[in-house]
């Protein structure tokens, strides 16, 4: 095929032109010299030869010839593969699951870490800060934020948010929103600029008492506004709170959480007027806002965390009592911003992408061994071409373009799967109250990547058996193949090292699938201190404003008891807080008797609950009683303790009876609660205080009904017991406990299915790797194993034979594999749940799998051999 | 598969390209005139294959020891003249000290030097 550039075709007609040019000056000469004019012609071209052929050989002097050959080796590539059609759908489909398994983490890893926080054009510059350790990362307080922002000298600009969720009121059923509270250079810091009207002007509307403005996502103003553009200056309400619109965010915009979608975004000034009872803005000591910055241009993060801690340091030193629990700050990337998704994507998705990575090499490993296997049917092919004239370069060539050829054949079809794999990402976060928005799909960089991966394959898997083909003794080819012992054991060492490799990489991945498997259904069973199976959950809120006091507690008595009394219930209640949530109450707490340490924090977690709670959750209750409908405003303070308060502040004492300060207000303990896990699973025991719903004005709660069979099943009822108390109360976050424990288990259910399958790949790609290889090698001695036995061999020594040359590639293998997982896998083990990552077990019960596989492959090929017919055998050559 | 072609002249390697270049030291020249000339010069003992002079004369070319233009001849014939470039000219002299230097070579080893005449 030629290819019509223009300038090639110009130089084309250009050359033409010059050998005519030529050809008529020699017939002049000729003619001159007496020639006839026809006899003249003739002779000159006759003496010029070929005319076609000198311009073939002068065209290939242009170096543009590389393109033209390229798509003719592509062609002859493409026949050559038509013609093996087996050969050719195995490597294809193997190296398809191989890059498959790439192009689908990586679209993971496009989706999450590498776009933090979609619609911001610059993120590159932008940290994350948080307090405390990258460990345990925490919120700061507004006034530690605002001398940061204010006193650094390393940031262009400090912004801050947090988002809640809130309650659109006004016109119609109230509806649950996600606002962010955001510093008023949000905007700024960030550069994104609003689609309509404008976001916050930095420094101004700092007042608590400033104009109440509000600048709502794009999705909002489409879904509850219908995209007019008339909605600027309107006001909507925000629990019940009036706010002016002044802008609308681009499309791709959804806030800074990474993974989580906000709705609108509102100054933080205006919290109080949101947040029904809480002064957030004057207290130092609480932490609920996360700060991100812009480096200063030629700033790295490094300097600025210098920067920053020092002047953390300060503010711990100016305040002691409000920085008890630490006076470090950290600094992260967006990608592992420590509040969002990527906290906790970003650690399993690159240790994924590892894992995918031993996949690929293991399936190059495999095809590389088919394709040196069948080069020994193409050496007559290869000594032609040699014969006549093409170089070695140009074969290598030829051979890595059939790879290539190969590779995009896998390439594609991992593309259509990765269409669909992208999208499970999504799958794998159950449907709790979080606003996940995480949407990874096929699109430009993920198909840009997929084919660079493809070519990478091709390159890396050919590029051996290009070599080894191209290097051809041409005598030794035209001898017939089984008649060539030395070429054929030379090829086979290097099949022998691949088998090695093959055998190691998959020990390796089996190994890792073993321990995440484990890893998994660990975390599956692990009890976190409360029955998580068959309990529905649903919220719901007045989204009273600052200024209401909320409901009587009266609402929830009586939603209690129709609860109770729906057919199928077994046990109902209210909380306020659901455990490992993602998220937390804490506070304070001074209990009677106790003297703290220096610098000791004295915090707990807390929640309110009714009574029933611990039946409905199945938390054992130690001692003591459970609270009661007459725990109420009327009665004194009470307080439910779990045991590890009780054991923190009272050891070796009875808690019951004692006494405590929170909230400026004394709680006297009337029952211990077992322990449970709070914040993650297996996390070590915390404290934590259960307050009397009743006791207090709740804006809202989650409803808790513990039941027979599915939960969900069971939505509609409790629904319908909800209206029929208050017909427009907003109704949300129907889930499940189970749910919620999925939550916390995502990663180890990403690693144990994707790890898992990439481990039972791994043993069918050994298992074939081996089979293949001892099988041909066995061939090439059909002749040599016919002259034993013609020579008067026992078939059980041919059999010994072939099996000990494939026992020792094997034993090779799993000594390396094991030798690679000792030095790999403590890696990983902080994402490991209960199960170490050296687990003997483990490692003991893989190998000898992989051993029995192993050798199943090798008995198979051992067997035929020890069959072979010397007569044949013989007869063959 | 289509036949390579095979370069029938026995010139030893980098002999043409000298050749070349030392006609077009005289002044710009055609193909055709190039090929004349190295005749000519050589008392019709050299004869250089069109097969190998235009695939060189490409390559000259490509590594910018010579030009090409489109001219008129006084026939009024478009033909297409080459002439030496700066670097060509530096070359010419590169490869006529090789030249040279392996002349002496196989002189030395003939010693009785009678040249090697077939082309």
């Amino acid at each position: 095929m030629k290819f019509p550039s223009w300038r090639h075709r110009q130089r084309g007609d250009d050359l033409k032109n010059e050998i005519e040019s030529h050809l008529e000056m020699a017939a002049r000469d000729r003619a001159e010299r007496g020639e006839l004019r026809d006899e003249a012609q003739h002779a000159s071209h006759r003496e010029f030869g070929n005319v076609d052929l000198v311009r073939e050989v002068t065209r290939e002097q242009w170096g543009g010839r590389w393109l033209e050959n390229v798509v003719q080796d592509a062609r002859y590539g493409a026949r050559v593969l038509s013609r093996a059609p087996g050969f050719t759908l195995a490597a294809v489909l193997t190296l398809a699951l191989g890059i498959g398994a790439n192009s689908t983490i990586f679209s993971w890893i496009n989706a999450t870490l590498l776009s933090p926080i979609p619609g911001v054009a610059d993120s590159s510059g932008i940290v994350s800060i948080a307090s405390g350790t990258p460990q345990d990362p925490a919120p700061i307080s507004y006034p530690d934020y605002m001398d940061l922002r204010d006193r650094n000298h390393t940031l262009s600009g400090l912004m801050s948010f947090a988002l809640r969720d809130m309650g659109l009121t006004g016109h119609g059923k109230p509806e649950r929103v996600w606002g962010m509270f955001v510093s008023s250079n949000y905007f700024d810091v960030l550069g994104v600029r609003p689609l309509l009207g404008r976001g916050f002007v930095s420094g101004k509307g700092e007042t608590p008492n400033s104009a109440p403005v509000v600048v709502i996502s794009y999705r909002l103003w489409q879904d509850r506004f219908g995209g007019k553009p008339s909605l600027l200056g309107q006001s909507i309400e925000i629990n019940h709170h009036p706010f002016t619109i002044v802008g609308v965010t681009p499309p791709m915009f959804r806030g800074t959480q990474t993974g989580l979608r906000a709705n609108l975004w509102i100054p933080v000034t205006l919290e109080q007027q949101i947040i029904p009872g809480e002064t957030f803005l004057q207290s130092r000591g609480t932490g609920w806002l996360i700060p991100m910055g812009r480096l200063k241009p030629a700033v790295t993060q490094a300097q600025a965390a210098a920067d920053l801690s020092v002047l953390m340091q300060q503010l711990a030193t100016q305040f002691p009592a409000e920085h008890k629990a630490g006076h470090t700050l950290t600094l992260a990337p967006l990608w592992r911003a420590p509040f969002g998704a990527n906290y906790y994507m970003s650690t399993i998705l690159l240790l994924l992408m590892s894992i995918a990575g031993v996949v690929l090499l293991l399936t190059c490993a495999n095809v590389a061994n088919l394709m040196l296997v069948r080069s020994v049917s193409r050496r007559r092919e290869v000594a032609i071409r040699l014969s006549m004239g093409a170089t070695r370069g140009r074969l290598i060539r030829q051979f890595l373009i059939e790879s290539l050829l190969v590779a995009l054949g896998g390439g594609g079809i991992a593309a259509l799967f990765t269409l669909w794999t992208a999208g499970l990402l999504s799958e794998f976060i159950p449907p709790t109250g979080l606003p996940v928005s995480i949407s990874a799909g096929m699109n430009g960089p993920v198909s840009l990547v997929t084919l660079l991966i493809s070519i990478l394959t091709g390159v890396i898997f050919g590029i051996l058996p290009a070599l080894r083909a191209s290097k051809l003794q041409l005598v030794d080819a035209f001898k017939d193949d089984s008649g060539n012992i030395a070429g054929g054991v030379r090829k086979a060492r290097l099949s022998g090292a691949l088998v090695v490799v093959q055998v190691a990489l998959s020990l390796l991945l089996l190994i890792c699938s073993g321990l995440f498997i484990q890893s998994f259904r660990r975390a599956q069973h692990f009890d976190p201190g409360f029955n998580p199976h068959h309990v529905l959950l649903e919220s719901y809120a007045f989204f009273n404003s600052g200024t209401d006091p909320g409901p009587n507690p009266e609402f929830h008595r009586k939603l209690l008891e129709r609860l109770e009394g729906l057919p199928g219930v077994q046990a109902a209640a209210l909380a306020d807080w659901v455990p490992l949530s993602l998220n937390e109450n804490s506070t304070d707490v001074a209990p009677e008797g106790y003297v703290p340490r220096s610098h000791e924090a004295m915090v707990v977690g807390y929640t309110s609950i009714s009574p029933h709670y611990f039946q409905t959750m199945e938390i054992h209750l130690v001692a003591g009683r459970d609270f009661a409908v007459a725990d109420n405003l009327a009665s004194p303070l009470v307080a439910i303790v779990n045991r590890a308060f009780a054991a923190g502040y009272w050891d070796g004492q009875n808690p019951l009876g004692k006494k405590f300060k929170a909230f400026g207000k004394l709680f006297e303990v009337i029952g211990v609660a077992e322990n449970g896990n709070y914040g993650e699973l297996n996390e070590r025991p915390r404290g934590l205080a259960y307050f009397p719903i009743f006791q207090g004005h709740n804006a809202g709660a989650i409803i808790h009904v513990r039941v027979a069979g599915n939960p969900l099943a069971y939505a509609s009822a409790v629904e319908g017991a909800v209206h029929q108390l208050d017909p427009e109360l907003p109704l949300f976050d129907l889930t499940t406990l189970d749910s919620i424990m999925e939550l916390n288990t995502v990663t180890q259910r990403l690693a144990g299915i994707f790890v898992g399958a990439f481990g039972f790949l791994a043993l069918l790609l050994a298992a074939v790797g081996v089979y293949a290889v001892i099988a041909y090698v066995t061939r090439q001695r059909t002749h040599e194993i016919g002259i034993r036995m013609a020579l008067g061999a026992d078939p059980g020594d041919i059999f010994k034979m072939v099996l000990r040359h494939g026992l020792l590639l094997v034993i090779l293998g799993v000594t390396l594999g094991l030798a690679a997982s000792f030095a790999m896998t403590p890696v990983f083990s902080s994402e490991l749940f209960g199960i170490t990552s050296t687990d003997p077990v483990t490692f003991a019960g893989f190998t000898v799998i992989l051993f029995l596989v192993a050798l199943l492959a090798c008995f198979l090929p051992a067997r035929r051999a020890m069959r072979v017919d010397p007569m044949v055998a013989l007869r063959y050559e | 598969m289509k036949v390579r072609y095979q370069n029938r002249i026995e010139l030893l390697q980098g002999t043409l390209d000298l050749l070349i270049l030392q006609t077009l030291q005289w002044g710009p020249q055609h193909g055709y005139g190039i090929s004349q000339a190295i005749r000519a010069n050589s008392g019709e003992v050299l004869r250089v294959d069109t097969g190998s002079l235009y695939p060189a004369l490409h390559r000259l070319e490509r590594q910018k020891w010579i030009e090409a233009e489109w001219e008129v001849s006084e026939n009024r014939q478009r033909v297409r003249v080459y002439h030496l470039t700066g670097k060509g000219k530096k070359q010419l002299l590169t490869e006529r000290s090789r030249w040279e230097q392996l002349q002496d070579a196989i002189a030395g080893i003939l010693s009785p030097a009678k040249g090697e005449s077939k082309a």
